[in-house]
């Protein structure tokens, strides 16, 4: 069963096309790793789930959820970390997901939770602008995961985390779907995290859907294809260069 | 010379230019729309233009005038803070003071426009309610050179509230205390009015040569002591971080 | 999640914010020159208003025209600027809460704020009062319920004016333009307190009713006084107006 399902999902800024009519599908309770070059639409996606942006064609529905009509029950059910860390600087990192755990209506120890999942609790006192670029990374993951919502949307999440950084929040991504029941909508640039992370992947070039299904489906396609297999991030490379010749300066 | 260009290039698509041409689009409006409402009350009195015009409107242009500086000044730091732009500026080899200085002769040339529209709007009134012109134009030149001398200390002080503030609304808050302090303020106590925003209600028009000379030399000085004290903030904040 | 909770949310938010020192420093510049010149206070026969009456408006009227609508408009970015410097307000958006409502509690806070510093002229009104009596062997107290009454007037006066700071601060994305227009609102309030119109300009309604007060405790003054209508039915449309474009236009930017 799919748990996010799009139709033609667009959106254009006036002549430029951020995305052009995609078709995902997102099973529940699995890693889907939404992959694509800087630029390619992942974010705009993201955030037209969130309701952050609206899309211009197309439809989409979360948990059998439609946008616009169900915004509010969604964004109850999802989770997100978008874009760099949002969170206010003048307050400190447990303050911050106090008020989250709030208007979320969430118990007390849901901050200790969400804290300690990221490894900030010995940091929790600190005003989040003082915070480095890894701990505020992990300020934005902790507010997603608070609560433990049933969908998690993140954004490139290992963005200027350190390699010790990077394997632990991997490994804590690739946890959740069997310790929390969870789906994880997670996008990257990079084929490599994909391949440890995701159970399917989609992959975004220019606003286009080029590819969607698992790492194997993927193996096939570039096969029959004639594209490198030894190293994915080969095959990651010559299906967006391939994709770039077709469309060419368009 | 390269930084003043540097800060020019910086406020691009801030707002920064319109805010103080709009200032002086307002601050021109005062002596107008206050002419045009009152002037039959105003014409039986038989008094010279120029100090007329400004014993009747300079408070509240004055006050816009400060308010843009304000304003501004508070702006030009806020885009040094707000995206850490700050920090690269201190990493590179340029004197931490040439950005202030930089956006001070930024905000001094800045400051002439709103002036020249406001001696616009006062010229313009002489001519069209008074009915005198070309004779006024050296007490008018007078009036306007005497307004700018007075408002460097002020700009010099506002800028220094912003680079000391990161938060923008802290400059801004504080910036509108000094001036309602100002306010506040008796102008006929030298001393008193010497404060760096008192200053600017000041007018030359109704002021005799000694007066006016010794408020040129306080700001001179002001503006000096204002100087030494980038420079002392400079290592203050040195020794802190 | 009740309203009141998520009211109390938004004053965490600007929590260690100082704001209440400006306040207080404001506060304090505000009473002193009235310290410092209270023998002023007995050459008023001319206006035929009594020491203490006299000292107690004119320090309200310093107040309402350039201290207390300058203090909103630094608030309104202070309110403004928590949520935008780290994207604050990206992350409310994606949360189940109603932007509508959102904008509503920082309004509440606005106003919350303009109350405290209402509240703290006249705790600075009866600290100076209680000096100046004890220094000038006069009575200059006023009896509480006179000075609350006109307090809640100066408040109730300045909603719609708050109204129109915020709705400016959410509209207008560049805070300086905001900011601008704000201050550049406040100081023709001098001139439209004497115009016909008056009531249709709400920066000017602080000033102009502690202004009327003013003629009120002065025999020998005449000032306007405002009439209910138009004034009342003004206020609220321009009140409610301006919270719902408030409403209409917050968090649109960050969901382009």
């Amino acid at each position: 069963m799919n748990i996010i399902e799009t139709k033609n999902l667009s959106k254009s800024y006036g002549d430029f096309t951020a995305v052009s009519g995609i078709n995902l599908h997102i099973p529940k309770g699995k890693v889907y790793g939404f992959l694509g070059p800087n630029g390619a639409g992942k974010s705009t996606t993201m955030k037209m789930f969130l309701g952050l942006t609206k899309p211009t064609g197309g439809s989409f529905t979360i948990n059998g959820k439609k946008y616009p009509e169900n915004r509010m029950e969604i964004l109850k059910e999802v989770g997100s970390f978008i874009e760099s860390p949002a969170f206010y600087g003048n307050l400190s990192g447990e303050e911050n997901l106090e008020i989250i755990s709030k208007i979320l209506g969430l118990s007390n120890s849901s901050v200790s939770e969400a804290l300690e999942i990221v490894g900030l609790t010995p940091f929790k006192k600190r005003l989040a602008k003082k915070y480095s670029l890894g701990m505020k990374q992990r300020l934005g993951l902790a507010s997603a995961f608070i609560g433990k919502p049933p969908i998690l949307i993140l954004d490139e999440p290992t963005n200027g985390l350190d390699p010790v950084g990077i394997h632990e929040i991997r490994s804590l991504i690739r946890s959740l779907p069997e310790k929390f029941h969870c789906t994880v909508f997670v996008s990257s640039h990079l084929l490599a995290e994909m391949e440890l992370l995701a159970d399917y992947i989609g992959i975004l070039n220019r606003g286009h859907l080029l590819f969607e299904g698992t790492l194997n489906d993927l193996k096939h396609m570039a096969l029959s294809k004639g594209y490198p297999t030894d190293h994915l991030e080969d095959t990651f490379l010559a299906l967006i260069d391939g994709d770039n010749q077709k469309r060419g300066a368009e | 010379m390269k930084s003043i260009f540097l800060e020019w290039k910086k406020i691009r698509r801030t707002g920064f230019f319109p805010l103080f041409l709009g200032g002086g689009i307002v601050a021109g409006a005062v002596p107008i729309i206050h002419m045009a409402v009152r002037s039959k009350v105003y014409l039986i009195e038989q008094t010279p233009p120029i100090p007329f015009l400004f014993y009747e409107n300079w408070q509240m242009m004055a006050m816009v005038n400060m308010l843009l500086v304000v304003t501004g000044s508070s702006l030009l730091y806020h885009l040094e803070y707000d995206h850490y732009a700050m920090e690269k500026w201190k990493s590179l080899p340029m004197r931490e003071s040439s950005i202030f200085f930089g956006k001070v002769i930024l905000t001094i040339s800045m400051s002439t426009l709103p002036l020249g529209m406001e001696a616009g709007a006062i010229a313009f009134c002489s001519y069209h309610w008074f009915e005198v012109g070309s004779s006024l134009l050296k007490e008018l030149w007078k009036s306007f050179a005497y307004a700018f001398l007075l408002m460097i200390p002020c700009i010099l002080l506002s800028l220094l509230l912003s680079e000391a503030c990161k938060n923008m609304w802290v400059s801004l808050g504080i910036g509108v205390i000094c001036l309602f302090t100002a306010t506040m303020l008796p102008t006929n106590n030298f001393l008193l009015s010497l404060f760096p925003f008192a200053t600017n209600f000041q007018m030359a028009a109704s002021m005799d040569r000694t007066k006016i000379i010794y408020y040129i030399y306080g700001s001179a000085l002001e503006s000096l002591i204002l100087v030494l004290a980038e420079f002392l903030l400079i290592k203050v904040r040195r020794s802190f971080t | 999640m009740n309203y009141l909770s998520l009211v109390m949310i938004e004053f965490k938010k600007i929590k260690s914010s100082k704001v209440l020192y400006i306040f207080l420093i404001a506060t304090v510049i505000l009473w002193i020159p009235s310290i410092s010149n209270v023998h002023l206070n007995f050459t008023m026969e001319n206006q035929g208003i009594s020491p203490e009456n006299n000292f107690f408006i004119q320090g309200f009227m310093g107040m309402s025209w350039f201290m207390f609508p300058a203090s909103m408009v630094v608030g309104t970015v202070l309110v403004t600027q928590t949520e935008r410097a780290n994207k604050g307000i990206l992350k409310m958006l994606t949360l189940p809460i109603g932007r509508a409502k959102l904008c509503l509690a920082k309004f509440i806070v606005l106003l919350t704020l303009g109350a405290i510093k209402i509240f703290m002229a006249a705790c600075a009104y009866y600290m100076s009062a209680a000096l100046c009596s004890a220094t000038q062997n006069y009575n200059f107290i006023l009896p509480p319920f006179f000075v609350a009454k006109e307090i809640i007037l100066l408040f109730l006066s300045s909603i719609p004016m708050i109204a129109f700071f915020w709705a400016l601060s959410v509209c207008i994305q560049v805070p300086l333009f905001s900011v601008g227009i704000g201050f550049a609102s406040i100081v023709p309030s001098v001139f439209i307190i004497n115009t016909k119109v008056w009531f249709a300009y709400p920066m000017s309604y602080p000033f102009f009713l502690i202004t009327s007060e003013y003629g009120k405790l002065a025999k020998n003054l005449n000032t306007s006084q405002a009439e209910p209508i138009p004034f009342i039915p003004t206020a609220i449309f321009i009140t409610v107006l301006c919270i719902a474009i408030s409403c209409l236009c917050f968090g649109q930017d960050e969901r382009r």
